[in-house]
């Protein structure tokens, strides 16, 4: 008897011990490549969970992580051309065609290409997507200016589109509840697949508007099966965290949870868009060249991971269970050495290092109203050739950033390779400045004492903390006296849009689209706060008629011309003191080599191949 | 700026020379006092033969006098150039080098793209990169340099200041209301007590951390802030000491005599029982002491505690989480902040230990 069960024991042991090994990873959804052969399947992970998945809502990095491989734009970013950028059709057959319209207005027309479908969903009846027609374009735009979805970019679209403003205030005196039969003016449906889109005068940025998941189509059953009156009396999750997109891959609901892990599966229906034939780095082509033309998603499926903590990531890069890693500060002088290459140990691993620089831009705020430095060119300066900007970046990143020499970030149109900032670090002229400002040696000639300035900081964590501490030793050896506020992220927010504040540390600006006007509006006259981000409150009648005058241009070397001399008059006036490009360094696997490389680009992964064979024979070697 | 609190003003007000000096000569005066007072007092002069002969309470006292001192040079400010001021611990070692950010102790460790690591790097020799990568001698930091340059151990010695200020200053105000408070509670009975014993009960019942940070949130940064903060939290252990005592003192035949005779409730309160309840008052101060630098070094760990710029152990200790992930590792900052701190609050401790086996009534 006592045999009998030993031996039932021993054999369930045997059993539980053979079913297990190292792979943290759930089973394949898909049982088949493209080829037949075994799925392609890839792993990845992000440090936040998405806000939301609704492609008008949403705002965040870590909620287009996961929403733009499912929704397709009208327009897409080119994933290997980002110097400059350069925008591509995607649903749409051409990129979109430009009539001047009456009364100084813009006309775009536009064509959707044929047998697009939205995904197979149980909103649509019979549970197959039906095909995507100009409607839903319409519908989409229309949502846009629904108060009820609250899309984040809405104020900065209806300046230019005609009656979007309208038909939201329509919506607002109505309870809140948008009329979609109603005229919408700014779109206009010429037949099944083609459209005009309507604007009030010239924007030529629209296009990029176009590129961006604001502006992806959605289907109207869908947002009504979840979140609209049409329920069938089960309980069902909103639309936000219940995507129904035409992209390369599926969401697969029922094997996610927003919180943890999201699943992803290849659009079996997807013919949007294909593998470009050329365009990427030489040093790229070995892994672009097999792919040129392919049908895409090249994948079969993505499993998306949230890990917080930066540990466990890098220890699942170590033993081969993550794709690709995104070099932390942790595990930053393990991977990388000083002279910023790969460490000799993961060389032989055949991992390789990958650079990107984002499309922003950090620097420090000075408040032109404010009474002394508003007045005080010259002070400006000083303060702006006594931060060490490139100090900061060794000390606090480690050396990882791009030092920032002009408003414009790397990419961009307008932005400069070899320019040098004329105010940046040098003590010498900072002290000479500051002299020349009326304050010799940092001493207020009226007082006798030194000069005394207030630098407003958010310091949550002791890298904010010691980074403030950083620059206010940078302004204090100019003799002068600076006193910090710490605030609450919330509170200095509300200080920099109140105007209450003389200089305002660690504020920045992440690009909406590569144009240099995106970034030059931050210093437009007319977007003081609360309305728009010029918290700096800089008021140069010469700037804001270059501002007009290029925003509305086609590009061009009279545009690029101006772009310099807007560059030129910041650095000058010095409204802003620039630090520093956000950049990070990536771990590449053997077995995933990068094939894209833009930073505009967040469904970047349906261009994304690899090599499973290669994979689980580097696995076996590495978890020995 | 405008909206400038009162706290910033105040602290602004507190910066001057005038005042920090003051600030150490009211403090020297009021330890003198305090021990004049305690000489006159029978019960004291007993505790104080037998305080004597405690060889592990005078050395802690000893440790003590020594923070006391160095926060005392830190606190003093000695007029440099140009109508500035700088703080005699600062002068003794102004000519200590600032370094561009890490070293370790003894100065062989630096970040940094100049000097030999430069040259390492033209040479292309590997080797040489790899031993002048960031071992470059920089000169001598016995305790190495912070993230910022700054020598560490002249911060942890700065960080003496920090301490005994918000010590200095928390003490003052919860002393007073503690002991006024209990006075009155332990002799007034009937309604005065009971809404002190509710005020105490229900500040106690409130997890203290939480109150401390939601009131720093309140009042802001800063260590005006912070005193009051934990002024307010502390008074209640003190006031439940000194109510009970005060009950038992006031049922004693002298208490009754000094009412016969006709004096005043305030010198009862005052002349009487106030002298014969203050060493509870002692011990309490010393042992609440080292209970205010724990609490600031915990408080600068969660973010709320003390303000940017202000040299402080739970500063540092914060900052050494990101440096324990460094490679190499970055261990001196934490080492010399805990090693300080936790000096300062075992003396505290022994040293309230030997005041409480003195002031013991058993053992007489």
């Amino acid at each position: 008897m006592f045999n009998g069960i030993t031996r039932a024991l021993c054999l369930l042991a045997t059993l539980l011990l053979a079913s297990c090994d190292n792979d943290p990873h759930p089973k394949a959804l898909v049982e088949h490549g493209r080829d037949g052969g075994a799925p392609l399947v890839r792993y990845t992970y992000q440090t936040e969970a998405p806000r939301s998945l609704d492609p008008q809502e949403a705002y965040d990095q870590m909620s287009r992580r996961v929403l733009e491989p499912v929704y397709d734009c009208l327009l897409e970013y080119h994933p290997f051309k980002t110097d400059p950028y350069e925008l591509m059709p995607c649903m749409l057959e051409a990129m979109p065609g430009k009539q001047a319209a009456a009364d100084g207005g813009v006309t775009y027309l536009c064509r959707l290409k044929k047998g697009i479908f939205f995904h197979d969903d149980p909103c649509f009846p019979g549970g197959k997507g039906r095909e995507v027609t100009a409607a839903d374009v319409r519908y989409t735009w229309q949502r846009i200016a629904d108060p009820k979805t609250e899309c984040p970019v809405l104020s900065s679209l209806w300046e230019y589109l005609v009656g979007m403003k309208g038909a939201n205030e329509a919506a607002q005196k109505n309870g809140g509840k948008f009329d979609y039969a109603a005229p919408f003016p700014a779109f206009e449906v010429v037949d099944s697949h083609t459209f005009k889109v309507h604007l009030m005068k010239p924007y030529p940025q629209i296009i990029y508007w176009m590129a961006m998941h604001f502006t992806c189509p959605v289907a109207r059953e869908a947002v009504e099966f979840y979140d609209g009156e049409k329920h069938d009396g089960k309980r069902r999750e909103r639309f936000k965290w219940h995507p129904v997109g035409t992209g390369p891959f599926r969401y697969v609901h029922e094997k996610s949870d927003h919180d943890n892990n999201f699943r992803l599966v290849r659009n079996e229906r997807y013919i949007t868009t294909k593998f470009p034939t050329e365009g990427w780095e030489p040093k790229r082509d070995s892994a672009c060249r097999p792919l040129a033309g392919k049908p895409l998603p090249i994948i079969d499926e993505v499993q998306i991971r949230i890990l917080r903590e930066p540990t466990p990531a890098w220890l699942l890069t170590k033993q081969g269970y993550l794709d690709s890693f995104g070099v932390s500060t942790d595990a930053y002088t393990t991977v990388v050495t000083a002279t910023h290459e790969l460490t000799p140990e993961l060389i032989a691993r055949g991992v390789s290092l990958e650079k990107d620089v984002d499309v922003s831009t950090f620097y420090t705020s000075i408040n032109m109203d404010d009474p002394l430095l508003g007045k005080n060119k010259k002070l400006r300066q000083a303060l702006a050739c006594a931060t060490d900007a490139a100090t900061q970046n060794e000390i606090f990143f480690n050396g990882v950033r791009e030092v920032a020499q002009q408003i414009i970030p790397p990419g961009f149109a307008g932005f400069r390779k070899d320019y040098r900032n004329p105010m940046s670090f040098d003590l010498a002229r900072a002290k000479q400045l500051i002299a020349e400002a009326g304050y010799p040696g940092g001493i207020d000639p009226k007082t006798g004492r030194p000069l005394e300035l207030v630098l407003d900081t958010s310091a949550s964590g002791s890298d904010q903390r010691m980074m403030t501490e950083f620059e206010q030793k940078c302004f204090e050896k100019l003799g002068i006296k600076v006193s910090v506020i710490e605030n609450t992220f919330a509170k200095k927010i509300e200080k920099e849009d109140k105007g209450n504040f003389q200089i305002s540390s660690l504020t920045g600006w992440g690009a909406d689209y590569p144009d240099p006007e995106n970034f030059f509006m931050l210093f437009y006259s007319k977007n003081f706060p609360p309305e728009g981000k010029n918290i700096s409150r800089y008021n140069s009648a010469e700037f804001d008629k270059l501002y007009e005058q290029m925003a509305t241009m086609d590009p061009s070397p009279e545009r690029l011309a101006i772009a310099y001399k807007m560059v030129d008059m910041l650095n000058d006036d010095c409204p802003i003191i620039l630090t520093n490009h956000k950049a990070f360094y990536s771990l590449v696997q053997p077995w995933a080599p990068r094939t894209h490389n833009n930073m505009m680009l967040e469904g970047g992964i349906k261009y994304l191949w690899l090599d499973p064979a290669l994979r689980e024979k580097k696995r076996a070697e590495w978890n020995r | 700026m405008a909206d400038q609190s009162i706290f910033s003003k105040f602290s602004e007000w507190f910066e001057q020379p005038f005042v920090q000096n003051t600030v150490v000569v009211m403090g020297v005066v009021g330890i003198a006092a305090v021990i004049w007072m305690g000489s006159k007092n029978e019960q004291w002069r007993i505790a104080f033969q037998r305080f004597r002969r405690d060889r592990i309470g005078i050395f802690a006292g000893v440790i003590i006098a020594i923070y006391l001192l160095i926060g005392a040079l830190e606190i003093i400010r000695i007029p440099s150039k140009e109508g500035q001021s700088t703080s005699a611990l600062g002068w003794i070692f102004r000519s200590v080098p600032q370094e561009r950010s890490y070293s370790a102790p003894f100065g062989k460790i630096q970040l940094g793209q100049d000097g030999e690591y430069a040259a390492a790097l033209a040479s292309g020799d590997p080797v040489k990169i790899k031993a002048a990568e960031r071992y470059r001698v920089v000169g001598t930091h016995l305790l190495g340099t912070n993230a910022l340059g700054n020598d560490t151990l002249v911060e942890t010695l700065r960080a003496c200041k920090t301490a005994l200020l918000l010590g200095g200053v928390t003490s003052v105000i919860y002393i007073v209301l503690g002991t006024l408070l209990g006075l009155a509670a332990g002799y007034f009975r009937r309604w005065v007590d009971d809404v002190i014993t509710y005020v105490y009960s229900t500040l106690a019942s409130i997890p203290q951390i939480l109150l401390l940070v939601s009131m720093l949130l309140v009042l802001g940064k800063g260590i005006l802030p912070m005193a009051i903060a934990l002024g307010i939290t502390m008074w209640v252990d003190l006031c439940r000491l000194i109510r009970g005592e005060t009950m038992r003192q006031a049922e004693r035949t002298y208490v009754t005599a000094a009412r016969a005779l006709g004096q005043s409730t305030w010198n009862i309160l005052i002349r009487h029982l106030l002298p014969n309840v203050m060493h509870l008052v002692l011990i309490k101060f010393v042992l609440g002491f080292s209970g205010i630098v724990l609490a600031e070094a915990i408080l600068s760990y969660l973010g709320v505690g003390s303000p940017i710029g202000t040299p402080s152990w739970g500063v540092m200790i914060d900052g050494a989480r990101n440096e324990f992930s460094r490679e190499p590792l970055v261990w001196w900052n934490l080492t010399a902040a805990t090693t300080a701190l936790f000096g300062l609050v075992l003396s505290l401790n022994l040293l309230g230990d030997a005041l409480r086996r003195a002031f013991d009534p058993k053992r007489s």
